[in-house]
Order: C-alpha cells, then sequence, then structure tokens
C-alpha cells in the first residue's frame, strides 16, 4: 500500500476524484508531510510548545518553590522537604486533606448514582424531551462561581430560603447551621457539588446509553428479567468504560476544587472546611508563604496519579476483554 | 416495547423525573427570583410574617439597569467572551492536531506523549499560578487579556485532545485509505476527509472548552487586575461585594446575564453535544 | 445601604474627550481609540483600596482623584476590591512585578511584604509634623527600625452597636461594664430571640478586633516583651478568656456567628435578628443614610435606637483593637516618585480634611491632631465616642513587637480560631494548647 502511495501525486492511477490542491504544488513537500513520523511532530509541535512553556516549565519551578523558603518579595533558599513536613503536621492541612478525600468520595458516588438514574430516566420517549434534557446541562454550563453565590444566598445564615422553608413547614424550630459548622458546611458544598456535576454525569451516560440497541434490553425482558436485573445484567456492564471515563475526569475536578469552597464558606469556619487547593491558597499567596504554599499543592499530585493510574488501568483491561 | 403498568410509570418515572427536575431548576428560579426583587424585600428577616421568598408582587428591573450603567459589568462580557472564543480558537486547532496525531499516526514515543499530554491535566492550577505570574511578568502580559488566552490552553488542550482523539479513533481507516489511494496526500486526506466528519466532535469539544474558559476563575483572580479587564466570575466575585453589604439583587442579576451567553451557545449546539460525546465515548 | 456606587459610564463617555482622567475607570479597553489622551506621556499611577463601609468615602476619593491628576500632572485611577481580597492581590502583584503603584494595608500587613516596598520614613516625618504625633498602633505597624514600610492613612475604630429600645426592656439602661455583665444581658436578651451577634469567621476585621481584645481582657498575650518567646498557654489568662467565650457564645450569642464575615452582622442587625454587635460605625452611618428603608420593628427609623459601647472590661481591663490603616507604595512600581507625591498630596491636611469629614467618624485619622477637628462637634451623639477611640488600642503579636511572624499569626487567624474551636466543641485547655503550638511553628 505504501509503495504505490508514496511517490504522490505522479503515480496516480486514473481516478481523478478527490485531488486535493496540495499534490499540484508538487512533490517534495508533500512526500515530506508523507512520513508518518514528521507529519505527528509537525501536528504536535504547537501543543507540546504551549504545553511545555506554560505547564512543564511552571511546573518545575513550582517543584522548586516547594523545596524552598520562598515568601513573597522574598527570594528563599533551598530547603528540601522542610514544607512538606510542616504541612504534614499541621492540624489544618490535615483537616483539608481528610476533607477533600471525604468531599470527593461522597460527590463523586452522588454524582454517579443520581447521573445514572437521571440518564436512564432521560433515555426514555416522553413529551417536551428536548426542552428537559437541555435544561438539565444548566447547572454544569453556568458558571461555578455564579451559581455558588446563589447557593450561598439560599444557604446564608440570616436569610435562608432554605430555613424558612424547613421552618414553615415544622420540619425545624431553629436555624440549621448551614455554613456556621463545619461538618454541615462539608456537606453543603457536596451537595453544590453534586448539584453541578450531575448533569455531566447524567448526560454522557445517556450518551452512552444510547448506543446500547433496544433490542437487546427487549430480550432480557422476555427472558423474564425485571427493571433492576436488566439494568444490572446488560445496562451497567456496556455502560462501564463511558461510566469509567466520565468518574476519572470527575475525581480529578474535584480533587482539586478550588472556586466552590473559596466562594462557599471561604474555608471556614474555623478552617473546617478547607480543600487543598483552598489552604494551598491561603497558605500561599494570602500569607504569602509562597513556598508551604506550593508543598500543599504537590501533595495533590500523587494521589491524583494514583487514582488515574489505578481506573486507567482498569478501562484498558475492560476494553482488551 | 416493555410494557408497564400505569403507576409503575408514575412511581419509577414521573416522579423522580419530576424531583430532578425541580432539584436542578430551583436555584435558577432562586436566582431569578432575586434579581427582580426590589432592596425592601430581600433583607427582610426570615421569620418576619410577610415574608414571601418564593415570589414577588413587584417586580423590577432596577438591579439589571444598575449593573449595566452603573458598574463595569459589560467589560467583563465583553472580556469573558473575546478570552474564551480566542483560547477555545487556539485548543481547538491545537486539539485537532494532536487528537489525530495520536489517533492515527504511528510514530515512536506515540503513547508516552499522549499519556504526557493526559498527565498535565493532573497538575494543580494552584501550584502552577505563581510560577506562571513569573512567567507572564517576563513576558510582560499582566493585566491583559493575553496572560489568560494564552494560560486557559493549558488545561483546554488536554481535554480537547482527549476528546477529539476518542473521536477520530471512531471513524474507520478505510475512509482514509480510500482517499489515499485515490492519490491524496495523508494530509490531504487529514484536512478533506477526517476533519469534515469529525465536524461533531469539533463542535462538542468547542462548547466544552468555551464553557471551562467561561467558567475558569484562579487564574483570571491572579493575573488581572484592572475593573474594567476583569472577566465575569471575578468581576462580580470581587466588586459585587462591596463593604458591608453583598447587593444581593445586582450579584444575582449579573449571574444570571453573566450565564447566557454560554447557555445561548449550548441551547443551539446542545444536540452536536451529545452526539459528540456519544461518538468520543466510543473510543 | 442602597448608596449606589456610581461609576456612571454615560456621563464617562461624555467626559472622556475632555476629562483629564476619571477614577476606576482608565479605560484602555476597547474605548481607548476613541479617547484623545490629556497627558502626553501617559502615566498613570494605579491606587488599589478596599470597598470602604461608607461607601461614600470611595466617591470622595473618585471625586479627588481629578484634582490630584491636574495638580501632579499624570492619571490618577483608584481601584476599590473587597478588603479580603487585598492579600491576594498584593501577593500576586509582588510575585509578577507588575500591578498598583499604592496599595491600601491594613494592620501591620506592610511586615509582612517588607521586601516589596519602599521607605516612606520621610514622608512620615512629614505628616507627624504637620498633623500631630502618631498613635502607637499606627506607627508600630509600619515602623521597622528607623525604617517606615508605609504611610499611616486612617484608623478604623470598633465599639459595640447595640439597640437601646431592647437593652432598656431587659432592665440594662446603661451600657454594660463588664464582660460578665454583657453575657448576663445577653442571656435575658437571647432567650427573647435577640441575641449578640459576634462573628468567628475568617474574616479581616470583626474578627480579630473581637478576638485578640478578649485574650488580652483577661490578662493573656501572644509573647513576652521580646517577641521570642510564645506566652499564650502560660497561666491561666487565655484559658479562662476561653471558658468566657464557650458560655457567652452559648448563653448570648447568635450560633450561626462562625459563618459571619464583616458583612454579615451589619446585615443581621439591620435586620432586626441581633442586639449588639462588635463593629465600625459602618452599621449606624448606613442606617443613617438609609433612614427611609431602614427601620425597626416599630415602623421607626432603626437609626435612632442604635447607641455606641466599648468593649467592657475583664479581669485585666478593658483594651480594644482598631485597624490601622496605611498606604504603601510599591517598589516593583515605575512611578515611585510620582507616588510618594501622590501620597503627600493625599494624606495632607486639605485633601484628607474632606475625606475624614465624609467618613463621620468611622474612620479616623492616624495622627492625633484629628481628635481636634471641628468634624467632630458636628457629628451625632452616638458617634462622639469614637473621637477617643484610637487611644486605648494595643496591637496584634503583642507583648512583643508587631513584627512579621505576628501577621503571620493573624493572617492563619490562630487566635480567632482559638475561639472558634472552643465553641465548636473543643476543650478550652486543648483549643489553649492547639493555638500555642501553632504559634510556636511560627515564631520558630
Amino acid at each position: 500500500m505504501k509503495k504505490i502511495i508514496a511517490g504522490g501525486s505522479t503515480d496516480a492511477t486514473g481516478l481523478q476524484v478527490a485531488l486535493p490542491r496540495a499534490q499540484a504544488a508538487g512533490g517534495r513537500s508533500t512526500r515530506f508531510l508523507e512520513s508518518e513520523g514528521l507529519l505527528a511532530g509537525l501536528l504536535l509541535a504547537p501543543t507540546i510548545l504551549l504545553l511545555g512553556v506554560f505547564i512543564a516549565y511552571p511546573f518545575i519551578m513550582g517543584v522548586w518553590l516547594s523545596l524552598s523558603n520562598t515568601s513573597v518579595g522574598n527570594p528563599g533558599e533551598f530547603v528540601g522537604l522542610r514544607n512538606f513536613v510542616k504541612a504534614w503536621d499541621d492540624s489544618i492541612f490535615q483537616t483539608a486533606f481528610r476533607n477533600t478525600f471525604y468531599y470527593t468520595f461522597f460527590a463523586t458516588v452522588l454524582k454517579l448514582a443520581l447521573g445514572m438514574w437521571l440518564a436512564l430516566l432521560l433515555n426514555r420517549h416522553f413529551r417536551g424531551k428536548r426542552i428537559i434534557r437541555a435544561s438539565m446541562l444548566l447547572p454544569f454550563i453556568i458558571p461555578t462561581v455564579l451559581s455558588t453565590f446563589a447557593w450561598r444566598w439560599m444557604f446564608d445564615p440570616t436569610f435562608s430560603v432554605l430555613n424558612w422553608l424547613l421552618y414553615r413547614t415544622g420540619l425545624i424550630v431553629t436555624k440549621i447551621p448551614f455554613l456556621s459548622d463545619g461538618d454541615y458546611g462539608m456537606w453543603c458544598a457536596i451537595v453544590v457539588n453534586t448539584w453541578r456535576g450531575m448533569p455531566f454525569f447524567a448526560i454522557t451516560l445517556l450518551a452512552g446509553l444510547q448506543t446500547i440497541s433496544p433490542d437487546l434490553q427487549e430480550a432480557a425482558s422476555l427472558d423474564g428479567a425485571n427493571g433492576w436485573q436488566r439494568f444490572w445484567r446488560v445496562t451497567w456492564p456496556l455502560l462501564k468504560p463511558v461510566t469509567l471515563v466520565v468518574v476519572v475526569f470527575s475525581i480529578i475536578q474535584t480533587f482539586s476544587d478550588f472556586q466552590l469552597i473559596y466562594v462557599l464558606t471561604g474555608g471556614g469556619p474555623a478552617n473546617s472546611t478547607h480543600l487543598l487547593a483552598t489552604y494551598a491558597y491561603q497558605v500561599g499567596v494570602a500569607t504569602g508563604l509562597l513556598g508551604e504554599g506550593a508543598a500543599i499543592s504537590l501533595f495533590m499530585l500523587p494521589v491524583l496519579f494514583i487514582v488515574v493510574w489505578v481506573q486507567l488501568r482498569y478501562l484498558r483491561r475492560l476494553e482488551g476483554a | 416495547m416493555v410494557i408497564e403498568r400505569r403507576w409503575k410509570k408514575w412511581v419509577y418515572f414521573y416522579i423522580p423525573l419530576t424531583l430532578f427536575v425541580i432539584g436542578t431548576l430551583f436555584p435558577f428560579y432562586w436566582m431569578v427570583i432575586t434579581a427582580i426583587r426590589p432592596d425592601a424585600e430581600l433583607y427582610r428577616s426570615w421569620r418576619a410574617v410577610n415574608n414571601a421568598p418564593f415570589w414577588t408582587l413587584s417586580p423590577t428591573l432596577e438591579h439589571f439597569r444598575d449593573l449595566l450603567a452603573k458598574t463595569t459589568f459589560p467589560y467583563w462580557l465583553w472580556n469573558t467572551f473575546f478570552i474564551a472564543v480566542v483560547s477555545t480558537g487556539i485548543s481547538l486547532f491545537c486539539g485537532l492536531l494532536a487528537g489525530y496525531a495520536l489517533a492515527r499516526l504511528k510514530f515512536p514515543m506515540a503513547g508516552t506523549l499522549g499519556t504526557s499530554i493526559f498527565v498535565t491535566y493532573l497538575v494543580p492550577p494552584t501550584l502552577l499560578f505563581i510560577p506562571l505570574a513569573d512567567i507572564i511578568r517576563s513576558f510582560q502580559l499582566g493585566n491583559t487579556p493575553w496572560a489568560l488566552i494564552l494560560t486557559y490552553p493549558t488545561f483546554l488542550i488536554p481535554f480537547c485532545t482527549w476528546l477529539l482523539m476518542g473521536y477520530f479513533k471512531t471513524i474507520p481507516k478505510e475512509l482514509e485509505e480510500c482517499a489515499r489511494i485515490d492519490g491524496a496526500t495523508r494530509f490531504g486526506a487529514m484536512i478533506r476527509i477526517i476533519f469534515p466528519i469529525a465536524v461533531p466532535g469539533i463542535l462538542s469539544a468547542g462548547i466544552f472548552a468555551f464553557t471551562l474558559s467561561w467558567n475558569e476563575f484562579i487564574y483570571a483572580l491572579v493575573f488581572l487586575s484592572s475593573p474594567e479587564r476583569k472577566t465575569v466570575p471575578v468581576g462580580v466575585v470581587s466588586e459585587m461585594i462591596r463593604g458591608d453589604i453583598y447587593f444581593w439583587g445586582q450579584l444575582m442579576a449579573g449571574a444570571l446575564l453573566g450565564s447566557i451567553p454560554v447557555a445561548l451557545v449550548y441551547s443551539f449546539f446542545v444536540e452536536y453535544y451529545v452526539t459528540g460525546l456519544t461518538g468520543s465515548v466510543k473510543g | 445601604m442602597t448608596t449606589p456606587r456610581p461609576v456612571d459610564r454615560r456621563g464617562f463617555l461624555v467626559t472622556s474627550g475632555a476629562a483629564v482622567g476619571v477614577a476606576a475607570a482608565g479605560l484602555e479597553g476597547i474605548l481607548s481609540a476613541h479617547r484623545a489622551p490629556a497627558f502626553a506621556q501617559g502615566t498613570k499611577l494605579h491606587v488599589l483600596r478596599w470597598n470602604d463601609f461608607v461607601p461614600a468615602c470611595d466617591v470622595e476619593l473618585k471625586r479627588q482623584a481629578p484634582e490630584a491628576s491636574k495638580a501632579l500632572g499624570a492619571e490618577i485611577v483608584f481601584e476599590f476590591i473587597n478588603a479580603n481580597d487585598l492579600q491576594s492581590r498584593i501577593t500576586a502583584a509582588i510575585q509578577s512585578s507588575s500591578g498598583p503603584d499604592i496599595i491600601m494595608m491594613q494592620h501591620n500587613w506592610p511586615f509582612l511584604y517588607a521586601g516589596g516596598v519602599v521607605d516612606v520614613a520621610d514622608l512620615a516625618q512629614w505628616q507627624a509634623k504637620e498633623q500631630g504625633a502618631f498613635y502607637p498602633q499606627s506607627e508600630s505597624a509600619v515602623k521597622d527600625g528607623a525604617r517606615f514600610l508605609a504611610l499611616p492613612h486612617s484608623i478604623v475604630g470598633l465599639q459595640f452597636a447595640y439597640r437601646k429600645s431592647w437593652f432598656d426592656d431587659t432592665g440594662q439602661t446603661t451600657w454594660p461594664k463588664t464582660l460578665e455583665e454583657l453575657r448576663q444581658v445577653g442571656m435575658k436578651l437571647k432567650k427573647k430571640g435577640r441575641p449578640i451577634g459576634q462573628t468567628l469567621g475568617h474574616t479581616f476585621g470583626d474578627a480579630p478586633a473581637w478576638s485578640y481584645p478578649l485574650l488580652w481582657a483577661f490578662g493573656g498575650a501572644e509573647t513576652d516583651k521580646s517577641g521570642k518567646k510564645v506566652v499564650l498557654a502560660d497561666g491561666k489568662a487565655a484559658v479562662e478568656s476561653v471558658k468566657f467565650m464557650q458560655a457567652f457564645w452559648k448563653d448570648a450569642c447568635d450560633e450561626g456567628g462562625l459563618a459571619w464575615d464583616d458583612t454579615n452582622n451589619n446585615r443581621a442587625f439591620m435586620a432586626g435578628e441581633i442586639s449588639a454587635t462588635l463593629n465600625g460605625a459602618s452599621i449606624y452611618i448606613a442606617s443613617k443614610r438609609g433612614q427611609d428603608k431602614i427601620k425597626d420593628e416599630r415602623g421607626e427609623p432603626l437609626v435612632r435606637d442604635i447607641l455606641h459601647g466599648p468593649i467592657p472590661n475583664g479581669p485585666a481591663g478593658s483594651w480594644g483593637y482598631h485597624i490601622p490603616f496605611e498606604h504603601a507604595v510599591m517598589k516593583y512600581g515605575k512611578n515611585v516618585k510620582l507616588a510618594k507625591e501622590f501620597l503627600k498630596w493625599l494624606h495632607g491636611k486639605e485633601h484628607f480634611a474632606r475625606w475624614f469629614e465624609i467618613a463621620e467618624g468611622f474612620s479616623v485619622g492616624a495622627n492625633k491632631s484629628w481628635e481636634n477637628h471641628a468634624m467632630w462637634s458636628k457629628v451625632d451623639g452616638p458617634m462622639k465616642i469614637y473621637r477617643n477611640a484610637a487611644q486605648a488600642s494595643r496591637m496584634v503579636g503583642w507583648a512583643g513587637p508587631p513584627n512579621a511572624k505576628a501577621t503571620e499569626v493573624y493572617s492563619k487567624y490562630i487566635i480567632t480560631d482559638m475561639y472558634a474551636k472552643a465553641v465548636q466543641g473543643m476543650g478550652a485547655d486543648d483549643a489553649v494548647k492547639w493555638a500555642a503550638a501553632e504559634l510556636q511553628r511560627i515564631y520558630g
């Protein structure tokens, strides 16, 4: 195959259909681009350049920062792993570390469960399907900062509409301290994150569902399977690859989440709702201790790496089978 | 057709769906109501007898008016839009080329490069933005939209690449090979044959990138300082809370207006979005 | 409450052709093509300040900007952001060596950013000569040896604002003299659904202004005089103060205060949710300015029911922490000389006086001569207490010097968190031990 084509246009035999204009320009440049390696190099060049300058290089600098005692306005000196040790001993860091896992775990589980359920619901035919489907995406589309503000207003210690509702229906007597209490605050954040992220799960899983032929479902139901069994035996195995991909992306985003906590609670009350990202920001930028902030950020990386690696291996195994 | 009894339909379908719709859309209803309420109603105590949080009898457009006339909000809309469009363009361009290269071409280190592009997605922005501040300073891009236009692709490109890679993998190789037998060059085949077929995937990646870019906060917070250069998320957070007072009415009006462009883009392309994801998730 | 902050875009467009420089809208964006620059060299001075809790003050500054521009021959541009975001902006600016030329700082932040600011000792000498000696906390917030890291501008005094009629109802006709009395009154008020409101959140003003004086009122201190030894956990003072706070919180306070920032207590007070709160004068001023909108439960303007009182005495006396504000000239700036000239203009008697008058006592001058200004005779009765407020104040880091380590403790909200953790359930001893350990880690 290759030998016939390698010569470019001059070897074309007869059929003139869909000859690109590039051939007219002459053989050498097109022959050059025939080589897979060189073409790949050319195609990848812009990406590698951008990512190299704006990620790879800053990453290395960031690592250096974490190994130094740089603070704002004061160039630092190498101090080895001292920042990491200091962070590990810091009780606020430990809270933030725990919170990040807690938050990511519960939010992901909820998003997956609710997203899957919604996807199954949306997979049917009903009136107004298109509008409902489109409107379900809204929480995901709206900038996080803006929708989180709306939630913050809904949780406001003094003017909360949710408190009002619960009070009126007689379910509570005193205000629920939504954001004034560490545990409540964490769950408020999980609720907001779930609200925001569930549509992404739903739509992606819906896309996956639509590639599953309905005949499979019919066959299963004819064999006597009920709804739950149909889901578990037929749908779920076919959805696993899609699910895994979506879960990986979601975990990456949720684990390094910054905006939501920053706007909703600012890490409070008393540092009890900090995540690694917001705490790194507070230490590095608000307090100006850049080295320590960088070290805290770096704690995120190995965890993410492991999580992603495990899931991708699982994915590869699924696809292989 | 799977036959169901009527009550089952209600319990298992209509009610859950309704709950989902209410739960998902209630905050938006809340935003709209807050944005059109006069201030006097907004700050009424929650235990006050006449507190009616779910509707208002005297809607007003004063918050929208104040927002547009008395703040630099219109600039923020324009800035965010400009930055989002250009960064999306750059990222799609890079992602398209890179996705094709990684999905279709065989060359040494293909796997490694693919993985490393994906790994950059894992690097947290909170680590990067101080060193990035140094780089921005060296290029003298501080406080300009270019600081963001060049840094946003760092998280947009990996995502676009992955999405488009998946999409390209679903396009049968035979198409290209037919074209090449017909005499097309590899490059030509790529442009003339493959890219047009991948348009849904491109649109899908583009919409996603646009949304992510619109949504970005921390880089914009750090790299932009003048009020008229800010983007909507940063502007709303930093300027709508003036002193002791949260201007909730304007905040919600700003949140609504700031979401409309993205919502519009989605409404036009939601079908492409779904099919685009379908294509890519198969791969 | 609804005093708008007018960056009137239409007005700007009209005057842009002729105007010399319009504050807060130094437009280089879309409209720059249509504007004929009035300065050939285009020198701009970018000044970053907080969103003043008295919006009229920012209006005054924006009004002064064109005047200053004309006087100095360059364009002065003000930018106002939320105070809690200031520190992040300062770090980003210093790290990227680009940003505002002058930045307003609070507390003793200049120590934290000592490497990035210009020495303004000459300006400080001039100001002290012109306007009388500096208040001790203003000076200690910026003075590092012989260097002045920033030029003190003003002080925001904090007092308790309280509802006179509600206190009268419980039989307390004068402001409580001791903290214990305050707790007793608060208990009665909370039973009636009118608790005292106090924030223990991570916010720059109200939280430290309560937690540090509370510690001092019981005789506690962070370090000894040398500033090298952490003495927080020594003796019983800190533990006693924490125990008091725990009781006070449960008996008398609105327990939502853990999530409050500097604005929540204002809103709660004005909505009639709480009966008293430690705050700057902004509640009174906002209630006065919005008299027709801000009413109490009887339909009367709320402002008539507001009085002020200082923090009551603890076993070791009564202390306040009134926040010093200062302007720092950034080292990376390209117009350092211009910046200094501008500060001289802004802090000068003539122009500062106008700003001072509009502040109506919310912000007072950093120099003692402003106590004798004519404004104090015109100001409302309840506001007169702010005149001498700045006198009774210590600085963070007491009893040691308020240096960068003290600022770090402040920025990490360690003292505030000590109380916050305790009211959330931690034992008083444990809370103090935790705070002392954190302090030890910082002081090394």
